[in-house]
Order: C-alpha cells, then sequence, then structure tokens
C-alpha cells in the first residue's frame, strides 16, 4: 500500500458556509496550478449558477446547479462522479488520464454526508479515494455563523484543513477568538489564511486563548454539543486490538462521532487514520518523520458521549485480551 | 471483484490497513479473530476464520451461524444474533 489512492483518481472536497470564500480561493489555486490537471465539478444549492464562469482555468468542469449534493441532489452527483469514472477507465493507464477531481460543495453541504455518499456508492468506492476536505471558513462572519447555526459547525468538524478567507479585513482580536473557536470544534484540522485565495501566514495562536460561548441550537441535537476527545493509544498499540474496538465504537456510535484523526503507528508504517460518522476513509501510509510527537494521539470530535469514557473503553477492551 | 461471488465488493476494508505483505495480513486475521474471541465470549458468540475462506465467521453457542465479510458489518450481525445491542460506551460496560 505504498500508494492509498490504488490507481483511483483523488477526490478533494471543498466546503465551505455561503459567501465563505470557495470559488475565490479555488480559483486563485487553479491559477497557481496548485492541483495540476484537475476537473473540478460545482454544486450550486441555487438554479442559476455563477462559479463556473470564474472556475475557467480547470481541465474539465461539471455543473451540478438546483439542488445541494449532500440531500436533494446527492444521485445527481452520484451519476456525474460515476460518468467522469466510466470516462476514465476507456483510457489506458499509460495515457494521461484524470488523476484528480475536486468537488465544491454548495454552501448548505454538509461534507461528511458527501464523503458518506461517495463511500456508500458500490462503483464510486471503486474508483475514487476521498484525498482531503478542505473548509473555507469566513474571518469576518464566521464566528456568527458558529453561533447559530449548525451547518456551520458540521461543516468545521469534517474539514481536515480549515482555511480562513478575508482574514485581512477581520479585526484581529474577533480573528484570533474564531481561530481559538476552530480549535476547539476541530483540534485535528491545520488553519490557514487566504486573502482572495492567496495563501497569508496566521499569527501563532496562543494556547491559553478562549474560545467563544457557543450557544445550544434548537434543532441541534438534544445529546449535547459537539466537543472533541482525545484518546492516547502509545507508540506500541496492537492494531488488531484498536481495529476491532474502533470497529464497534463506529458502529454503536458512528453517527454521534462527526469526526476522528489521527496518526497510528502500525506494522505497515505509519498509518494517517480519519473518519467522517461511520464512514473510514482509506487508511494512508506516511512517511517516516523524526518528529513523531502527535503519533498514537487520536482526536474524536463527536456527541452523546464523555470525553473520559473513550479511553476507559479502549483500556476495558484491551484487559480481556491481555 | 471475482465475477462469480462478488467478494470483495469494496477495495480492502479499513481495518486491514494495518498489515503491508502477505504473511502481515494472514497474521493480523489470526490475531483479530483471537481478540474477538475473547471480546465475544462474554455475550455467548465466538469467531472463526481459517486464513483460507474469505470473511469471519459468528456463531452462537448453539450453532447458529453467519460470514460476515469485514469487521465493519460483523457487530450488526453480532447483536442480531445476541439480541441485543453492543456499545463500547455503554455505562455497564464501563462500570459495571
Amino acid at each position: 500500500m505504498a500508494d492509498a489512492s490504488g490507481g483511483r483518481i483523488r477526490l478533494t472536497v471543498l466546503g465551505g458556509y455561503l459567501g465563505s470564500g470557495k470559488t475565490t480561493w479555488l480559483r486563485h489555486q487553479l491559477h497557481l496550478g496548485r492541483f495540476g490537471p484537475v476537473h473540478v465539478v460545482v454544486n450550486e444549492a441555487a438554479e442559476t449558477s455563477v462559479d463556473d464562469i470564474l472556475l475557467t482555468t480547470a481541465s474539465g468542469l461539471t455543473l451540478l446547479a438546483g439542488g445541494c449534493c449532500c440531500c436533494v441532489g446527492r444521485q445527481d452527483l452520484v451519476t456525474a462522479l460515476r460518468r467522469l469514472c466510466d470516462m476514465r477507465s476507456r483510457i489506458i493507464s499509460t495515457d494521461t488520464r484524470l488523476d484528480r477531481i475536486i468537488l465544491e460543495t454548495s454552501g448548505l453541504a454538509d461534507p461528511g454526508a458527501i464523503v458518506a455518499a461517495i463511500q456508500g456508492d458500490a462503483i464510486l468506492v471503486n474508483h475514487i479515494v476521498i484525498d482531503e476536505t478542505i473548509v473555507v471558513v469566513d474571518a469576518l462572519h464566521g464566528l456568527a455563523q458558529l453561533q447559530s447555526e449548525p451547518l456551520g459547525r458540521q461543516q468545521i468538524g469534517a474539514a481536515d484543513r480549515l482555511i480562513l478567507s478575508k482574514s485581512d479585513v477581520a479585526d484581529p482580536a474577533t480573528l484570533t477568538i474564531l481561530r481559538a473557536t476552530l480549535r476547539d470544534l476541530n483540534p485535528a484540522a491545520p488553519q490557514t489564511g487566504a486573502i482572495l485565495g492567496q495563501d497569508v501566514a496566521l499569527n501563532r495562536l496562543p494556547p491559553e486563548m478562549q474560545a467563544a460561548p457557543l450557544p445550544h441550537l434548537s434543532n441541534e441535537d438534544m445529546r449535547g454539543p459537539i466537543i472533541p476527545a482525545c484518546v492516547t493509544v502509545g507508540a506500541n498499540m496492537d492494531w488488531s486490538l484498536f481495529a476491532v474496538w474502533l470497529s464497534a465504537l463506529l458502529h454503536a456510535r458512528g453517527n454521534d462521532l462527526v469526526r476522528i484523526k489521527g496518526v497510528v503507528r502500525t506494522p505497515a508504517g505509519r498509518l494517517l487514520l480519519q473518519t467522517v460518522r461511520k464512514v473510514v476513509q482509506s487508511p494512508e501510509i506516511l512517511p517516516n518523520r523524526a518528529d513523531l510527537g502527535q503519533d498514537g494521539k487520536i482526536v474524536f470530535i463527536g456527541r452523546g458521549f464523555r470525553p473520559e469514557d473513550l479511553q476507559l473503553s479502549l483500556d476495558h477492551f484491551m484487559e480481556p485480551t491481555r | 471483484m471475482c465475477n462469480a461471488c462478488g467478494n470483495p465488493a469494496v477495495p480492502g476494508h479499513w481495518t486491514d490497513a494495518g498489515a503491508d505483505t502477505p504473511g502481515d495480513r494472514l497474521r493480523a486475521r489470526f490475531r483479530r479473530v483471537a481478540l474477538l474471541n475473547k471480546i465475544l465470549r462474554p455475550y455467548g458468540l465466538s469467531a472463526h476464520d481459517d486464513g483460507m475462506v474469505p470473511g469471519i465467521q459468528l456463531s452462537t453457542w448453539s450453532g447458529n451461524t453467519t460470514i460476515v465479510p469485514d469487521l465493519g458489518s460483523l457487530w450488526a450481525d453480532a447483536e442480531r444474533l445476541i439480541g441485543c445491542p453492543i456499545d463500547p460506551l455503554d455505562a455497564e460496560y464501563l462500570h459495571g
């Protein structure tokens, strides 16, 4: 498993709230050629689309308008992706063919639901591997959205990487509080800044910085807010045991576990493990590095459990097997 | 995927990711089934994997047996066989 994609197309999901700057960011990244030759799939919840006009530098573009592809437009998305896979399968593997797709979701989409839809499709799962979920956060309005919109919190929870757009116009103090709040909601996702799509460095976030209090929302789950927890498995963890435990945990609590992310040591090497709800993405083997400090620490983001119970449960699982 | 039996339906279950070589994979299968037997015994279940037949065989002590393709689907079948949920975060399991 040197290459986790195994000849499959790599798919990057680009999400973020309405107006957060997804298209602006993507447009600049395409201009810079960051993703190489790429096919862009744009989803817009509205019937009238604008984004496709802006993204002309992509190698190919598919527009899915008139339905958010995490819910009502899900079948359209699956059909469009199947068509791309089909077209690629007709080209022999030694020729240049499609290697990467970027899916720009609508601002109302839950990236977690999209990942689940793709991995739940018997055809797509054999052709597409989810590479990364990038979520763009509006530095100006992000905090207000997090305080009032459950969807905004779901999007943050599903992210592998957070891009703070409009970071130049936001008040520095507010930006720091927003970043601390994002760190609280998803400690595993690195944060970078962007101004009109151009990367900008963000100041170091002080560890003691307090997150903004997020109120309970009426249409949010009654089992409480989404909270992060960290489980330490140690460098010499038994992968088989951990896999048995995690599979049982995901079966019982998968819908409550918005996100799990961490690096674990296995006989095959350092494994990047990440899940979105019940869906586990193809674990990727990472190169060995000198700095292995974060290995064996796994972040769980979810609700309906006490953070300390996760470690207790894993320890309990180990007991009869000793 | 095999055209006759359709196995495996998806490329490599994530729980197999920790083993790279054929030897490691076989060792991981035996280790996993040994662990499962210790964990499932209190529930009146046993697991069997001979390393040849794809999947894990799951049986009750009265002989009711099913074959599950991977760990992801094992727990749903285990619950069906014993008739109650298995939850690693259940308070009784943790503190009982």
